[in-house]
């Protein structure tokens, strides 16, 4: 009786010890206490309509005079036969508003094309050139509507019709990702009753586990944290990082169980400080990794320095340190001694174009460095993640094919938020963002939490096609990638002219 | 819906209307009595392109002023051109070059099916398009002797008097999949995958899910409607043979097509099937037609067709295995050329159905799955919106996919008499007679 009040009081959990001493009604009711208490990790989406719209997708020109001749023409010929003469070629409500025709909405067009095909001689159906300029030769307008339309309703978007772009690369396009003919968790079960996971663990593993004559273990533990998803809120340029914006980063990162990284002077003198939070501080200020408590688990150099590091680790035994490394001539050293240092967590950055290392784009690069670490016998010493070029759903997934464990968002963030970009959008500093007059930082957050959404579904579809259940699975599964240029090279090396594949 | 109207079934004279301002638009656009809308197209599929498939439908010729042979996709048939014979070699045009291939293969009792040229319709659903299409490609089909596949959403019942020419398909949620339908077929395909959507099953929006879709698919009305993947009796090719021994019990003369998509492992895949019991395998590549997709499934999952051909055409000779199956491509095949340059990749022959559509006025606009209006497409072709749906007058749908079909065998004739070929069949894998053109260096 004493158990049966414990259920139906604070409905805590019975000891393992006690429950065969539960009657059969009593067993049944823990049971369902017990199942109703898991929670799968979920996004919770909300659609969030638009502060600062994008221009429309096409301009909608009609000639009036044609549009009034087609009329009159029309009433004498179906004279009585008033939903034939009114009868409008477009189902989306372009040609609905009060005077039909005669002021087109063209903010409802879809490019159906079917009023333009029907009435050549006065509708004309243009792509809005305003709308194609926005974004800039990587991140382009496509791409822009595609995130503005995910942080609006948090779902995958869905389409008729094939793919419409180009054949192969460059960049991630180039990388084709695997699927399995029957082997998987079935696809009604990814969005719904099968678990696929996609936590993240950052910091390190212990490579063994080493024990005492009397069996007792005398090794470190791993120490680590995870994070629900595979990637992070990266600070955008210093000049776009407001105390505002850095709240909604943190906002968001905690909603979602990612980190928020802030520079650590924002967060210091904005109280930011969260365990979803990691201040990034610089070298000459390395001493103040302590500083920022409140739950605060991680901190961020913002470039190497090895006496820094050594000392940060020493006087803070208990904070996880990771540093930020860009990739210029002589990486691979750099790597090397950061690995020989024991930092557990690295941070690559590259420009918004995912360029670096004189050129080369970070697929490439990504690979060699995951490849080096595997080599060296230590990849699951230290976590990957990478900053700079991963705007689109589909790069992440292939950012972590090629080696990365967790990705930093920045720009597509901005975006969500309805920001526009200026300036040097390829550079990560000399860029300007126009956030939208008005908004609330409860909208913004909204936003976000949407995109982060979006994505993660997104990417349990690429991960349910390819039958793998959790996404720490995904790293460095070259395996389960195709590239382009490869699969060229196999099919056409036969045939004359063929150069080399990709190129 | 945008408007609280409901849509209701149009009267004789608005078909009319609407239908004739269609089809007379179409024309203006194709014959350059008006400029190219500046709205139409993509990489994949041109604005040309559309046109000079509008003009083909129209005319049964090909066009002489339009690009109807390359998209600008800056790779695979989009790079590959023939090493045409000079042109004194040329064979004379005639109806003498073959274009007819055999189905079956494997030498067994079942059918003989050779379709009249390499290609066939490819699976759009009931729900994903409406009767009247389905109707249109059925009776075209029978115009042709080749065949059309039902798609995952059973087999309505006007199709029947096309049986002969019509393939049941069975996929993951066996959607409408009946012993009668089955029976009556000449070909029973096994969808395992879709190369617009590899590994992620079909999709029907629940806009598009009506009663009468509903009723036929065994579901509840205007709820979405996802296919499981995989099959979910279906873990290993033991399986697979199961269901094909499953089918012969019910239809013992049906070829048995598989369709997958293109993953690393195709050429496996293929052989698995090959020896499960498949007479045709169907390799769908990912930049192919569907209904309604994820977007990042479009060309991100699996491989391209024209990368994909090759690799199991060879592995099959390897295995020894080739002369006994029948090769079929599709998934981004949108031209005669195309189809040629498939087959000279390896396929025996090729499966159509963006192609069909664009024939009957599609013009790619993507809202296929509903879009804002959640009433499907606005040309009538992939939608069971009732006014919407009569858009597409049976009799000059087929009479658009008839002439479009005498194009492209025109055209398929001229490549192979320009390669001095007189049978498609001799063109399978001839990769000699390719080109691969890089126009961007030149």
């Amino acid at each position: 009786m004493q158990l049966l009040n414990k259920l139906e009081g604070d409905q805590t959990m019975i000891e393992a010890s006690d429950r065969s001493r539960l009657t059969m009604a009593e067993f049944a009711k823990e049971s369902r206490i017990r199942a109703d208490s898991y929670h799968r990790y979920h996004i919770d989406t909300i659609e969030t309509p638009d502060r600062q719209s994008l221009p429309n997708r096409f301009l909608v020109s009609v000639g009036k005079f044609g549009l009034a001749k087609l009329l009159i023409s029309e009433v004498f010929e179906y004279w009585g036969k008033w939903d034939v003469v009114f009868a409008r070629p477009c189902t989306y409500g372009v040609f609905s508003g009060p005077v039909g025709g005669f002021s087109p909405r063209p903010e409802k067009c879809v490019g159906c094309l079917r009023c333009t095909i029907e009435h050549p001689g006065f509708v004309t159906i243009t792509p809005n050139p305003a709308l194609e300029s926005l974004g800039d030769s990587y991140m382009n307008s496509k791409i822009i509507s595609t995130i503005d339309e995910e942080a609006r309703k948090g779902t995958v978007p869905v389409r008729g019709q094939g793919y419409r772009g180009r054949f192969g690369g460059p960049g991630w396009d180039e990388m084709f990702t695997d699927m399995s003919e029957i082997v998987r968790p079935s696809r009604d079960g990814i969005h719904g009753r099968e678990l696929i996971s996609t936590i993240v663990d950052i910091g390190s593993k212990p490579m063994r586990l080493q024990f005492d004559s009397e069996g007792g273990l005398v090794s470190a533990g791993p120490k680590m944290m995870s994070i629900q998803v595979p990637f992070v809120f990266d600070s955008p340029a210093g000049s776009v990082m407001t105390p505002r914006l850095a709240k909604i980063w943190k906002m968001a990162a905690e909603q979602v169980d990612t980190l928020a990284l802030i520079s650590g002077d924002m967060v210091a003198s904005n109280n930011l400080a969260s365990p979803s939070v990691v201040p990034i501080i610089s070298l000459d200020s390395y001493e103040t990794a302590n500083s920022f408590k409140n739950g605060t688990r991680m901190v961020q150099l913002d470039e190497w320095g090895a006496s820094e590091y050594a000392s940060m680790v020493s006087s803070n035994p208990d904070l996880m340190i990771s540093v930020r490394m860009t990739f210029e001539e002589g990486w691979q050293d750099q790597l090397s001694e950061m690995i020989d240092a024991g930092v557990s967590v690295i941070h690559f950055v590259a420009n918004n174009h995912g360029v670096a290392d004189g050129g080369r784009f970070i697929m490439d690069i990504i690979i060699e460095a995951h490849e080096m670490l595997i080599k060296s016998g230590v990849r699951d010493k230290v976590t990957l993640l990478h900053s700079g070029g991963v705007v689109a759903a589909d790069h992440l997934p292939k950012a972590i094919i090629c080696g990365l464990d967790a990705v930093g968002l920045d720009l597509p963030l901005l975006v969500a938020i309805q920001a526009r970009l200026s300036g040097d959008t390829s550079s990560r500093e000399d860029y300007k963002a126009k956030l939208p007059r008005r908004f609330n930082d409860k909208w913004a957050c909204q936003r976000i939490v949407n995109l982060t959404g979006s994505w993660r579904d997104q990417m349990l579809e690429i991960l349910g096609a390819m039958g793998i259940r959790e996404v720490r699975r995904l790293r460095g599964e070259m395996g389960r990638a195709m590239w382009c240029s490869h699969l060229e090279e196999e099919a056409f090396s036969e045939i004359e002219g063929f150069i080399g594949g990709g190129i | 819906m945008a408007k609280n109207k409901l849509p209701v079934f149009p009267s004789e004279t608005l078909i009319h209307k609407i239908t004739h301002l269609m089809h007379d638009g179409m024309e203006a656009r194709t014959s350059g009595e008006f400029e190219i809308p500046p709205a139409l197209g993509d990489a994949r599929w041109t604005d040309e392109l559309i046109l000079s498939t509008w003009h083909m439908a129209a005319t049964g010729t090909l066009p002489e002023k339009l690009n109807y042979k390359t998209g600008d996709s800056n790779g695979g048939f989009d790079r590959l051109d023939f090493k045409m014979l000079e042109e004194e070699q040329w064979l004379k045009h005639s109806e003498d070059i073959k274009t007819s291939i055999p189905l079956n293969r494997r030498g067994d009792h079942r059918k003989k099916l050779s379709p009249a040229i390499p290609i066939y319709g490819g699976g759009m659903s009931y729900g994903s398009v409406s009767v009247n299409v389905m109707m249109s490609r059925a009776i075209h089909a029978k115009n042709w002797n080749t065949y059309m596949s039902t798609g995952e959403g059973g087999y309505p019942e006007e199709l029947y008097e096309c049986r002969d020419h019509v393939i049941t398909q069975v996929a993951t949620g066996l959607f409408g999949v009946e012993e009668k339908s089955i029976q009556a077929a000449p070909i029973v395909e096994f969808k395992y995958a879709q190369g617009a959507k590899p590994g992620l099953g079909g999709h029907l929006l629940a806009s598009k899910a009506g009663e009468e879709v509903a009723k036929m698919r065994g579901s509840v009305p205007f709820v979405s409607l996802f296919s499981p993947f995989p099959f979910h009796s279906t873990y290993s090719v033991e399986d697979h043979s199961k269901h094909i021994d499953w089918v012969q019990t019910i239809n013992p003369d049906a070829l048995i097509s598989v369709k997958v998509s293109t993953p690393h492992d195709v050429d496996m895949v293929a052989v698995g099937s090959y020896y499960a019991g498949a007479h045709i395998i169907h390799l769908d590549g990912g930049f192919g037609g569907t209904g309604a997709a994820p977007e990042i499934a479009k060309k991100n999952i699996a491989m391209p067709i024209e990368l994909a051909v090759p690799k199991v055409h060879k592995f099959l000779i390897k295995e020894g295995i080739r002369e006994n199956v029948t090769l079929i491509a599709s998934g981004g095949i949108r031209t005669a050329d195309d189809i040629a340059k498939a087959i000279a990749l390896g396929a025996d022959g090729v499966v159509l159905g963006t192609s069909d559509l664009v024939a009957m006025g599609c013009t790619r606009c993507s809202n296929c799955e509903g879009g804002p209006s959640g009433r499907g497409c606005p040309w009538g072709l992939t939608t069971t919106d009732i006014e919407l749906q009569e858009w597409v007058q049976q009799e000059w749908a087929v009479k658009r996919l008839d002439n479009y079909y005498t194009a492209l065998q025109w055209r398929l004739r001229d490549i192979l008499r320009k390669l001095g070929l007189s049978d498609v069949k001799e063109l399978v894998g001839r990769t000699d007679l390719l080109v691969y053109t890089r126009s961007d260096l030149e």
